[in-house]
């Protein structure tokens, strides 16, 4: 402690430990905890806050999973359906966009000269600068019933009336697809760049065929980047909201819109936070699943 | 070598198509701003017109549909976006900055956990962010007691800075962290050596070599709070922001409005981009040259000197200037022609319109004078059921002028 202010002159100290404190305590820490105790409380008005009633339960908790005790049936089929859905398409959305990013990474990082790639990623971060609430009503334009697609689908004679796009989903999970998709392309990006071209090329001289010469080397040396762009994908769409908003069905709800529901229109505060630490929970989960099995440190994931 | 080709075209065509899937739907968007149509569409097209840039119009119906001059709400917005954002920028790149000097000094068995700490923020979702920093103060708030403490509690403003800078301080911390990779530590200790106190060394070496790394994570801290909607739709609790404003106009029915907005946007996003890169190239270009100069008088290589070129070799960039001037012209003219711009145009659909809206409403009270006829003569029974039958009336919807089914009747 005696060092840091020595190496720092107390004025810099001061600043430094003021605010990176505030920071990690203030915003961070107190907060994340704040929100898992509330989890735990029942949802009554705020003056009998602290008083006799303010007892730790698990209502909220069994409510996510068993339902209202009114209701007839044994598990709550739509919250935990609602969950399992949204966990599920965003894995998957993940794999997808992961298949989609591979090549163009590879393409961008190994096989363009430098100028094109150049251009490719100014391109590329164009579309990501835009709001994401804007790309995904571009889509809805493209999606509506009376709307870009349908029509040309129409004229060209491949259908006869509209297809619901929105009521299907399928204007939801094409929106949560393009809305991150860059997030997966980056970091493949950054980490095929590193890969040494002479690997490539010795692997094409020992007559490595196309396919394992990616199995074998590319994607093993990518690793550290595979793990950031899904863990990043998965999270942001689990987590999405701005896209479920705009694109969703007015019959699906994406797990957010559900927190989102308890918090503003039902006014439960307890039980949004409960619902909270459930997604919290997941992502946590899912980052350490990442760590594992790609065998990566936290630092390599964020970058 | 020949599949290696023929890989390689594959590769082309797929990357032609992926970023088809990029640009097209904002491409889509961008045409449909221009069309005066309620809804934003391209195919039935109606009349080339600014109006959603200006005034907004007033539909057939009556209902009153802004542009983006007239709205008020979407101007407020803006300025509380712009608001956050200046906040933002003022908290996070000071935090983000002490954070990456801190780990450059803190002791290194606890450099892992205090790296983890400060990355977690971005692994969190959005949502998660804001509910958290609105309970808490919804807490802090009531414990106030109507201090100071209970009004910047219940600020949706304040509250959304302090929610977006937990997670933009981080943005600001890895910018800040990658730069002082390079720094080179000598360049204090001779500082020091040279007697400056540790206050000068930061002020004098450490901000001036950050530089680069503070700019760049302003605008990127910026970006990001003014983008920002997960975490803001919680904490901004009764106030509006650009974002939460047109999330609101999306979901209450959509309007070509948003377009135009969305078309400023991606306007500005494209002028900053390009700038950014010519002066990226220039700085390039004058760095090789300062080089090559450089290698010229170590070695006085004849074949190493640069040989002036006076001849005027015109710029590549204004023959795509040009290109797009001509298509504007030709398409311009195009649209002159087939009469759909304009206000004559504009008039005309307008006022075939209001007639079949006309048409319909009369047709509707005809309906409803009948079915209260007849209810009165049968001694109102079933009335509610007589009722419904009013807009049973297969000619009532049949040309109704909202969507696009005008183009097809029309002569």
């Amino acid at each position: 402690m005696n060092y840091f202010f020595n190496k720092n002159g107390p004025l810099i100290s001061t600043y430094l430990i003021i605010s990176i404190g505030f920071w990690l305590v203030f915003l961070i820490i107190v907060p994340q905890l704040y929100m898992f105790d509330l989890s735990f409380r029942p949802n009554i008005p705020t003056l009998l806050r602290g008083g006799p009633d303010d007892v730790y339960t698990l209502v909220h908790y069994k409510h996510f999973l068993f339902g209202s005790e009114t209701s007839g049936e044994r598990y709550n089929y739509v919250d935990v359906g609602v969950f399992l859905d949204t966990i599920l398409i965003a894995i998957l959305i993940t794999l997808i966009n992961l298949c989609f990013c591979y090549p163009i990474a590879f393409y961008i990082a190994k096989v363009a000269t430098a100028k094109t790639a150049r251009l490719l990623i100014v391109s590329l971060i164009i579309p990501f600068w835009i709001n994401e609430l804007l790309r995904s009503f571009a889509l809805r334009i493209l999606f509506a019933g009376e709307g870009f697609i349908n029509n040309v689908l129409i004229k060209i004679g491949l259908i006869n009336s509209g297809i619901n796009f929105i009521a299907m989903d399928v204007a939801l999970y094409t929106g949560l697809n393009y809305a991150y998709i860059l997030l997966m392309i980056f970091p493949l990006y950054n980490a095929i760049e590193t890969l040494d071209k002479n690997q490539l090329e010795a692997a094409e001289d020992l007559g490595s065929s196309m396919i394992r010469t990616h199995f074998r080397i590319v994607i093993p040396h990518a690793k550290a980047g595979i793990a950031s762009g899904c863990t990043m994908v998965f999270m942001l769409t689990a987590g999405a909201l701005a896209t479920p908003v705009v694109l969703s069905s007015p019959n699906t709800f994406w797990f957010t819109q559900l927190i989102y529901q308890w918090f503003n229109m039902n006014d439960n505060w307890p039980r949004g936070a409960a619902y909270s630490v459930v997604l919290l929970t997941v992502s946590v989960v899912f980052v350490l699943l990442m760590m594992r099995i790609f065998k990566v440190k936290i630092g390599e994931i964020v970058r | 070598m020949k599949s290696q080709q023929a890989l390689n075209i594959l590769l082309g065509i797929y990357i032609c198509i992926f970023f088809t899937y990029l640009f097209g739907p904002l491409v889509i968007m961008s045409i449909t701003a221009f069309n005066s149509a309620e809804f934003p569409s391209v195919t039935p097209w109606e009349c080339f017109s600014f109006r959603w840039f200006n005034e907004g119009k007033i539909a057939y119906d009556g209902q009153h549909l802004a542009g983006l001059a007239t709205d008020w709400r979407l101007h407020e917005g803006l300025i509380t976006s712009l608001k956050i954002g200046l906040g933002v920028v003022l908290l996070s790149v000071p935090i983000g900055l002490s954070a990456a000097l801190v780990l450059t000094q803190v002791h290194s068995r606890f450099r892992t956990a205090f790296y983890s700490i400060s990355i977690m923020p971005v692994l969190f979702p959005g949502v998660i962010i804001g509910i958290s920093t609105v309970v808490l103060w919804d807490r802090i708030a009531t414990m106030g007691g109507g201090g100071l403490a209970t009004q910047l509690g219940r600020n949706g403003v304040f509250l959304t800075i302090l929610a977006q800078t937990c997670f933009i301080s981080t943005y600001c911390f890895l910018i800040f962290v990658a730069r002082l990779q390079r720094f080179d530590q000598t360049q204090e200790e001779a500082a020091l050596d040279l007697g400056a106190s540790q206050t000068q060394v930061f002020f004098k070496i450490l901000i001036p070599y950050m530089m680069p790394a503070i700019a760049s994570s302003c605008v990127i801290a910026f970006l990001a709070s003014f983008e920002n909607y997960n975490t803001t739709v919680f904490s901004i609790l009764s106030d509006q922001t650009l974002t939460t404003v047109i999330a609101s106009k999306v979901r209450l029915g959509i309007s070509p409005a948003i377009s135009s907005l969305a078309l400023v946007i991606i306007l500005i996003t494209l002028t900053v981009t390009i700038a950014y890169e010519v002066l990226r190239r220039r700085e390039d270009a004058k760095k090789r040259e300062i080089e090559a100069d450089a290698l010229y008088t170590q070695t006085l290589d004849s074949r190493l000197k640069k040989v002036d070129k006076n001849t005027f070799s015109i710029p590549k960039p204004i023959f795509g200037i040009l290109f797009v001037i001509i298509i504007c012209i030709f398409g311009f003219n195009k649209l002159v022609e087939k009469e759909i711009y304009g206000s004559a145009c504009i008039a005309a659909t307008e006022k075939e319109k209001k007639s079949n809206f006309a048409e319909q409403l009369k047709l509707l009270q005809k309906n409803a004078d009948k079915a209260s006829q007849t209810s009165s003569e049968n001694g109102d029974t079933d009335q509610k059921k007589e009722f419904g039958d009013i807009f049973g009336d297969p000619d009532l919807f049949k040309n109704f002028g909202g969507f696009d089914t005008k183009k097809k009747d029309a002569p």
